[in-house]
């Protein structure tokens, strides 16, 4: 255990021994399960009752309190979305200009890069609101916030391909097994909320998509933190925490009245044993009984009002559509949730620029737009980090045949792409850094993804290089062993 | 008597002052230990630039060697000198006062602690005394310390803890009674609790020691034994139905898994157990069974994304074996040694290409076309073997007949073929190639054109054909029907293998030859380059790492946590043994035994140690929270999929079918085709099949089965689960159908065995569940339950309705629904108190 974790729970230990030399009665029962309880610290997150986050943490003051990030699984075209280059319409059709691509490594898809036809971007582009910024008339409703949002467009990656892409951007690391960023988070700064999951995970594909990405459950895990930070993931139904239900027949009082009787039961236990697991699992199985009624009222949305409903889209009501998702991750931060990963599959647009991306869009831009709109009404902007992007880029050259219109496709591209960010203390209305005149490779400000979770990190309060957790020998952080804040959007 | 005194003084002290943890106070009057005290420290402070990664080094300084941190820097001063602690560089440095001198530099933000520094510079005025990392020295069998309680060991092992815990100045606990006792073995040993009639057998009170020795053995010749110790292999060996990876084909590898089983129970020795899994292919006159073992390697999963590149799969499958074997036997993390030299234990990258080039010969393609990737072993069940001999047999036969009869249809002179024959000439093409085959060489297909030839107008040769043609058929499906495993091979020409730039399989450095790491002993002389005689180096008396790793996970599977902690970890950085001279006896005796598990097994839980009450006080609790000490039995939470087979056993719904193909039990429905959109369907099995042991069920990788909490993925190899506590967990227990059908099924024996009598019923469930009788209170407390559930349900018969169809399982129509209804609920309470969910 890491020697703080293990400081904690000995701390607590100590702390509910001491109150139990008076004997633990109902009455310090309920305070285990309050704000700042004895039992806080080793409780900490994944659906437990509130718990404080390490000693010292944050290491300086926050600016946003939670996050919710959009993860469009599959790899948006930067080419088509924000990254306008006139240089593309006017070499459309012909072969990449020398020193472009010299050597790179992209997937067997493309293998060997020289000579690829170089494609436009399919929908005109234009500036957007006081800040100018580019914004594809593919997304009318985010160019519509543009003000609103901080576009960094100089984003680059190591891998090539979806699932060690999308583990590198989560956990650090592109190889399984290491913690993702809302494990970091719920590991250090705990949990605000007594009645919910910290870390929650939802995710959702457009219907009719050729190439919908599986949603690993590493995506969420928790790598070698204690299996209590991982993301407990919604389900795409009208039960969207597994066994939340009782069976059948079995009434709200009865549940009551069962889990009275084996709290006392477990209370004789206790005394006989001195076990402190003992009174966890009280706990537990009291924030289970609060789990049945909090989860139900989170999803429970026939008291929005239309006007809200709307701003997120006509599939809004639908679980397990995007739109949902947005509106259930509003509803999560509104009841102070830490982390919400809303994660979208669908953008692998291998042959299908021409048609699914349309798709994609519409399913993706009104919601993600009315999110940071409804977000911003609320006040909930101002300490809510809100992210939208995905594993890396598409290739700023066709894959596929530039005669056949209908199956013009794009490759993966780690070379750049482009996220954005709203709201949590980071600038809006800019764009950060460049990519050189064909969208190909960053030339000025380059953003790896290291920087970016340094940068997260970094307005939650935490110093990345100090948020870590030894396994085999060795402090492990989210960065690894790299990672710069980003200044110039902070 | 003064020592006497001084003890005295000493429990005085620890009890006014509250001793916070059991190591402190005893470090602080023991001489230095290198490798306890000093190693950990320059280990996690300076080895990450001065260690043993040449390529991060700064500064050519090297303090992972004696002779590095002798040897004299530029300005003629060595980093350590001797007794002289104030003129060595090292203190200079950690002592400095200068940002820019200060060690480590503090732009790392991990400081050196000051006891950390007083530590240092005290090793370094006591002589600077070096030594080895103690994981890396042979073990050697320690002599039986003197202890107090002399009466109290039962075996040799508790010498060893009883002096730890006289040292620390505790008592061991009482020995645990009767039905805890049996529980606890029963669970450990079985993974199932024990029946009503071995808790019969040994009522109450003490169990003799006859007794308790016999129901040992029967637990350890069970067949389930197998079953419990199988589960932790498997989790270590990254089991499962499927491929892993986008797709997430199935796979066939349950044959492995049953071959598991049947080791652990026929109690294979371990050094065997060994051998046949890494190397069982290659060794002499390999046995079918043999080669089925080494599965354990291809248990790796399957990349059938596309877009791969073939070449980059079929390394990162050759370096999963190697990382998996590193991790199962020898407890080392090699997966950094892919990119660089260790950067704290003695491990380079070329130690890890060594290894890897042992695995690097197999001829597993990388394409991931076929999900089932060669090569292949037909594992036939021995009922199979015997279908197929009959089969065989009646096809023989059949052929016979059938040539007979075609000998006398187209004459011919005697050797001669068909072809020989009159009318030959004139018969179809397709007729005439199918008539000189011989007739017990026949396809299916060959045969269903003869017949369909002669079908009209010659009805008796028709029936012979067709008679040939079903034996044809069934062998066939037969043949279909035998599972094929995943085996390792080695291709008959080398593979060279090469150091990987950053692992990357495109940017091979220098080549590389098989062999084990360097600071290790040395491949047993004699022993071939090959994959098996690197599993004879595995279990070798010189390897220093194999006999304890593996003690060590057999006490983390009794006590819940491991003599050291980090059971992945025996390197550097691993924690140190918290009783190192029992963990060498351990393993001393464990190899010397000839590798016998259940002798190791019975040593443990006839032990004092063992056999001790888990019961304590929050003083003695907050003394060794996690009972490290064991001054007290194990207690802690069973594994969940332990809980699914308690539940099933004590409602008498579990179906003991030893081995067989994976199951599909209850699950919530649409959990595989969300994770999946949709392309993979579950398929819930019914009857017999939802009662399986939670062995039996089916693993996919992408969704494991969702009512199984804190288990390993099974997507690489994992040799400690976690254990947590969590409100989803509660609600598994309280609301699967699994849970709830097993308190329905429950309730309905219980009336049925204790007919009228409330108080009766009460205390048969409690009996049941928790193998002892209520107590007055909890029997009073349950009484009222029923009777206010009870009313309640009366007053509800939809309610009652519906709580009595949870699950598949028959209700007896005569009884009375809503006291079955009461009781049911009353049985799920049961499942879920702390104490039926812990080994206690």
């Amino acid at each position: 255990m890491n020697p703080l974790d293990q400081h904690q729970l000995d701390t607590t230990r100590r702390q509910f021994f001491g109150r139990s030399a008076t004997g633990i009665g109902v009455a310090a029962l309920a305070s285990l399960l309050g704000r700042g309880g004895a039992m806080a610290g080793p409780l900490a997150a994944g659906g437990t009752p509130s718990a404080k986050g390490l000693p010292g943490l944050p290491h300086f003051a926050a600016k946003a309190k939670r996050v919710i990030y959009l993860f469009q699984n599959g790899a948006p075209t930067h080419v088509e979305l924000f990254d306008y280059k006139k240089r593309l319409t006017e070499l459309h059709g012909t072969p990449v200009p020398e020193g472009y691509i010299g050597g790179k490594r992209f997937s067997t898809m493309t293998g060997k890069a020289d000579g690829k036809l170089v494609l436009a971007p399919i929908e005109p582009f234009k500036q957007r609101g006081r800040s100018g910024a580019w914004v594809s008339d593919l997304l009318p409703y985010t160019a519509a916030i543009a003000d609103d949002l901080c576009f960094v467009k100089s984003m680059h990656t190591d891998a090539v391909n979806h699932a060690p892409a999308i583990s590198l951007i989560l956990s650090g690391s592109q190889t399984p097994g290491r913690p993702t960023l809302g494990a970091w988070l719920t590991y250090g700064l705990g949990s605000e909320v007594e009645n919910l999951p910290a870390f929650v995970v939802m995710t959702s594909v457009s219907k009719g998509t050729s190439c919908g990405q599986i949603f690993y459950d590493f995506y969420w895990g928790s790598g070698f933190l204690p299996s209590r930070f991982q993301g407990v993931k919604f389900r795409a139904s009208s039960d969207p925490v597994l066994y939340l239900k009782n069976p059948e027949g079995l009434s709200r009082q009865m549940r009551r009245a069962m889990l009275d009787d084996i709290a006392a039961m477990n209370q004789m236990r206790l005394k006989e044993y001195a076990d402190p697991e003992i009174a966890t699992r009280i706990a537990q199985y009291e924030m289970a009984f609060k789990m049945q009624a909090s989860v139900p009222d989170l999803t429970d949305v026939s008291k929005e009002p239309q006007s809200v409903l709307d701003l997120y889209g006509p599939s809004v009501k639908e679980p397990g559509t995007y739109a949902y998702n947005c509106l259930m991750a509003r509803r999560l931060i509104e009841r102070d949730v830490r982390f919400v990963q809303v994660m979208h599959a669908g953008w692998d647009q291998h042959n299908s620029i021409t048609t699914e991306l349309y798709t994609q869009c519409r399913d993706t831009d009104q919601p993600s737009a009315g999110l940071i709109t409804d977000l911003k009404q609320r006040g909930l902007l101002d300490d809510t980090l809100v992210i939208w992007g995905g594993e890396f880029g598409r290739t700023p050259f066709i894959q596929g045949d530039i005669k056949d219109r209908k199956r013009w496709g794009r490759d993966h591209h780690p070379y750049a792409f482009t996220v954005w960010m709203a709201g949590g203390g980071v600038k809006s209305g800019m764009s950060y850094g460049e990519t050189d005149d064909l969208a190909m490779n960053v030339v000025r400000d380059p953003v790896h993804v290291h920087d970016l979770q340094a940068t997260i990190l970094h307005q939650l309060g935490i110093d990345h290089e100090r948020l870590t957790y030894r396994f085999q020998g060795r402090n492990f952080r989210l960065t690894d062993v790299h990672g710069q804040v980003v200044r110039g959007i902070v | 008597m003064r020592s006497g005194w001084k003890d005295w003084l000493r429990v005085w002290l620890l009890v006014i002052l509250g001793s916070s943890g059991f190591s402190r106070s005893s470090h602080a009057v023991e001489a230095i230990s290198f490798s306890r005290d000093v190693m950990p420290v320059l280990s996690e402070h300076c080895f990450q630039c001065h260690g043993p990664d040449e390529k991060a080094r700064k500064a050519k300084l090297r303090l992972d060697s004696r002779e590095g941190v002798l040897l004299s820097g530029k300005d003629g001063v060595a980093a350590v000198i001797p007794g002289q602690s104030r003129r060595s560089k090292l203190v200079q440095r950690i002592e400095s006062t200068h940002a820019d001198e200060l060690m480590p530099p503090p732009e790392n933000k991990h400081p050196l602690k000051r006891e950390q520094i007083a530590l240092l510079k005290r090793w370094i005025d006591e002589g600077a005394v070096w030594g080895k990392h103690w994981a890396f020295e042979k073990p050697v069998r320690p002599s039986l310390p003197q202890v107090k309680q002399r009466a109290w060991p039962r075996n040799d092992l508790d010498y060893f803890v009883l002096r730890q815990i006289e040292k620390e100045s505790l008592k061991p606990s009482p020995e645990e009674r009767s039905p805890t006792l049996v529980r606890r073995l029963s669970l450990d040993l079985l993974g199932l609790p024990p029946t009503v009639a071995d808790l019969e057998v040994l009522a109450g009170g003490a169990i003799s020691d006859p007794a308790y020795t016999a129901i040992v053995d029967r637990y350890l010749s069970s067949p389930h034994y197998g079953e419990r110790m199988a589960w932790d292999w498997l989790d270590a060996a990254r089991y499962a139905d499927s491929n892993g990876y986008q797709g997430d084909s199935e796979r066939t590898m349950w044959p492995w898994r049953d071959w598991v089983v049947k080791a652990f129970n026929e109690n294979l020795s371990f050094d065997q157990f060994t051998l046949w899994q890494i190397a069982g292919d290659l060794l002499p006159q390999a046995t079918s069974e043999q080669k089925l073992a080494t599965g354990f390697l291809r248990n790796h999963m399957i990349n059938g994304e596309g877009g791969r590149i073939p070449e980059e799969n079929r390394v990162d499958y050759a370096m999963d074996m190697s990382e998996t074997t590193g991790t199962v036997w020898l407890g080392l993390t090699f997966n950094c040694c892919r990119c660089h030299d260790h950067k704290f234990d003695p491990l380079t990258q070329r130690d890890y290409y060594g290894m890897l080039a042992f695995f690097n010969q197999t001829p597993v393609d990388g394409s991931g076309g076929n999900p089932q990737t060669p090569p292949l072993l037909e594992v036939p069940s021995a009922e199979q073997v015997k279908r197929g001999q009959t089969i065989q047999a009646a096809l023989n036969s059949q052929a016979a007949l059938l040539g007979e009869y075609e000998l006398k249809k187209f004459e011919r002179p005697s050797g001669e073929s068909a072809k020989a024959s009159s009318g030959f000439g004139a018969l179809p093409k397709e007729i005439q190639d199918a008539l000189v085959v011989e007739t017990a060489k026949r396809d299916a297909t060959v045969l269903a054109k003869l017949s369909a030839h002669w079908k009209t107008n010659d009805l008796v040769y028709f029936e012979k054909l067709e008679m040939l043609r079903q034996r044809r058929v069934e062998s066939d499906d037969l043949t279909r029907s035998i599972p094929r495993v995943m085996v390792m091979e080695d291709r008959p020409e080398r593979r060279d293998t090469f150091v990987l730039f950053k692992g990357l399989y495109d940017k091979p450095g220098q080549k590389v030859e098989m062999g084990v790491p360097a600071s290790l002993p040395g491949l047993p002389p004699g022993s071939p380059t090959n994959r098996l005689g690197l599993a004879r180096w595995v279990v070798s008396p010189e390897n220093p790492l194999t006999a304890r790793v593996i003690v060590n996970r057999l006490w983390q599977q009794f006590f819940g946590i491991g003599l050291v902690k980090t059971a992945e970890d025996f390197g550097v950085q691993g924690e140190k043994p918290v009783n190192a001279e029992l963990l060498d006896w351990l393993a001393v005796e464990f190899r010397e035994s000839g590798w016998d598990v259940k002798h190791l097994c019975r040593l443990i839980v006839t032990s004092a140690t063992y056999r001790q009450s888990s019961r304590s006080t929050p003083q003695r609790t907050e003394r060794d929270p996690q009972n490290r000490l064991l001054a007290r039995g194990p207690r802690f939470r069973m594994p969940s999929w332990m809980l699914r087979d308690y539940a099933l056993s004590v409602s008498e719904l579990l179906e003991e079918q030893v081995g067989g193909n994976s199951v599909n039990p209850y699950q919530p429905s649409g959990v595989w085709e969300e994770a999946t959109f949709g392309v993979k369907k579950y398929s819930q099995d019914t009857g017999a099949a939802l009662y399986r042991r939670s062995l039996y069920t089916f693993w996919r990788r992408i969704i494991a089965p969702p009512l199984f909490f804190d288990t390993a993925s099974r997507q690489s190899c994992t040799v400690k689960q976690p254990r947590t506590n969590t409100p989803l967990q509660a609600l598994t227990t309280l609301n699967d159908v699994t849970y709830f059908e097993a308190a329905r099924v429950l309730a309905q024996k219980v009336m049925e065995l204790a007919v009228e009598n409330r108080s009766a019923r009460i205390a048969l469930a409690v009996r049941k569940v928790l193998g002892r009788p209520p107590s007055a209170e909890e029997a009073a407390r349950l009484d009222r339950a029923i009777l206010r559930y009870e009313h309640d349900f009366t007053m509800n018969p939809t309610a009652v309705e519906q709580l009595l169809s949870v699950g598949e399982a028959k209700r007896n129509p005569a009884l009375n629904v809503s006291e079955l209804a009461s009781l049911t609920l009353v049985c799920s309470s049961l499942l879920n108190l702390d104490e039926a969910l812990t080994k206690e």
